[in-house]
């Protein structure tokens, strides 16, 4: 029973931890931009998966409303189309500093195309598209790329996950060394404590043997520990 | 003034990342130089004082040493790591 309860446990912890990297690490698609334009969004319970208010993106008009800048898209497939939103993200969480959503939005319009003349572009994102929530993924670059199946290795991705990797081991490593060289002695001399006194009510049991040694073993427990 | 937020809010985070990294490390150098110890049979038998002047000198040895000092890269690498973000996500 326990050990289910542990397993669920570690299976949520690591289904959250994976979600939060999911939506946090960059992505890169290959889509073709089809539309860019503001738009004046209601931000009500999902402000969590917007920027922070003074990040100074776009016009916040109150605090419940912002203007906010979108990209439009279209897949290689030609049919699924991604929103994505163009919003500066500030000093906090996700770390990406960015700061250029006008100059990103510009680009963005540059690499504009239509079906006829496909130019096709890779926007690196973070986030995910959510429509039950009105939460749509935050554009951060964008760059021309040769056809629509060209293939990017997704290179940062690879080392944030291993430095990720390599830290959680070195935090087990240290844990490890602080339990072997710090708790464990400390334990071990509780437990010569206990054992000392445990040979001591053996030794003051076999003394209590008949009336006077009762008496006797009683006066010693009034003795000054050694 | 976010950035001085996060500036002063990371630091004081890799500065106990620093101090605990730092036991951790000179926890590991002195385990080495105690079973180094211990495992040669020619000191067998040696007095206690000769063993901890053996690790005394070791751990000095540590504090001088290159990898006591690769520690700062638990400073350095971030701030390359965040400088290159900021520059790699505005400026190209």
């Amino acid at each position: 029973m326990w050990k289910k309860i542990k397993w669920g446990l570690a299976i949520l912890a690591l289904v959250i931890v994976g979600l939060f990297l999911h939506y946090t690490l960059p992505q890169r698609d290959v889509v073709q931009v089809i539309n860019t334009y503001n738009r004046v969004t209601q931000i009500g319970g999902n402000w969590m998966f917007y920027s922070i208010e003074d990040t100074g993106t776009g016009v916040e008009t109150t605090t419940t409303s912002r203007d906010i800048r979108f990209i439009d898209a279209v897949r290689a497939n030609g049919t699924s189309t991604v929103t994505y939103r163009n919003e500066d993200t500030g000093w906090f969480w996700p770390p990406y500093f960015k700061w250029n959503s006008s100059t990103l939005q510009a680009e963005a319009t540059n690499l504009q195309s239509d079906k006829a003349d496909p130019q096709w572009v890779a926007i690196t994102h973070y986030g995910w598209r959510l429509p039950i929530f009105s939460i749509f993924p935050n554009a951060v670059s964008i760059r021309p790329v040769e056809g629509p199946d060209v293939t990017l290795i997704p290179w940062l991705n690879i080392i944030l996950l291993a430095t990720l990797a390599f830290l959680v081991l070195m935090i087990r490593r240290m844990w490890l060394q602080f339990r072997e060289r710090m708790v464990d002695p400390a334990l071990a001399d509780v437990g010569q404590t206990f054992d000392a006194a445990g040979a001591r009510v053996e030794a003051v049991q076999k003394e209590a043997r008949g009336f006077f040694g009762r008496i006797g073993a009683w006066l010693g427990t009034w003795r000054a520990r050694k | 003034m976010g950035w001085l937020r996060l500036a002063f809010v990371m630091y004081v985070a890799l500065t106990i990342i620093y101090f605990m990294t730092g036991i951790y490390s000179r926890s590991v150098r002195r385990e080495k130089l105690e079973k180094e110890w211990d495992t040669d049979p020619a000191r067998e038998g040696a007095p206690v004082e000769e063993r901890r002047a053996f690790i005394s000198v070791g751990m000095e040895q540590y504090e001088k040493g290159l990898k006591k000092r690769l520690l700062w890269l638990i400073y350095i690498l971030p701030t390359i790591g965040f400088a290159m973000t900021i520059y790699f996500v505005n400026w190209t």
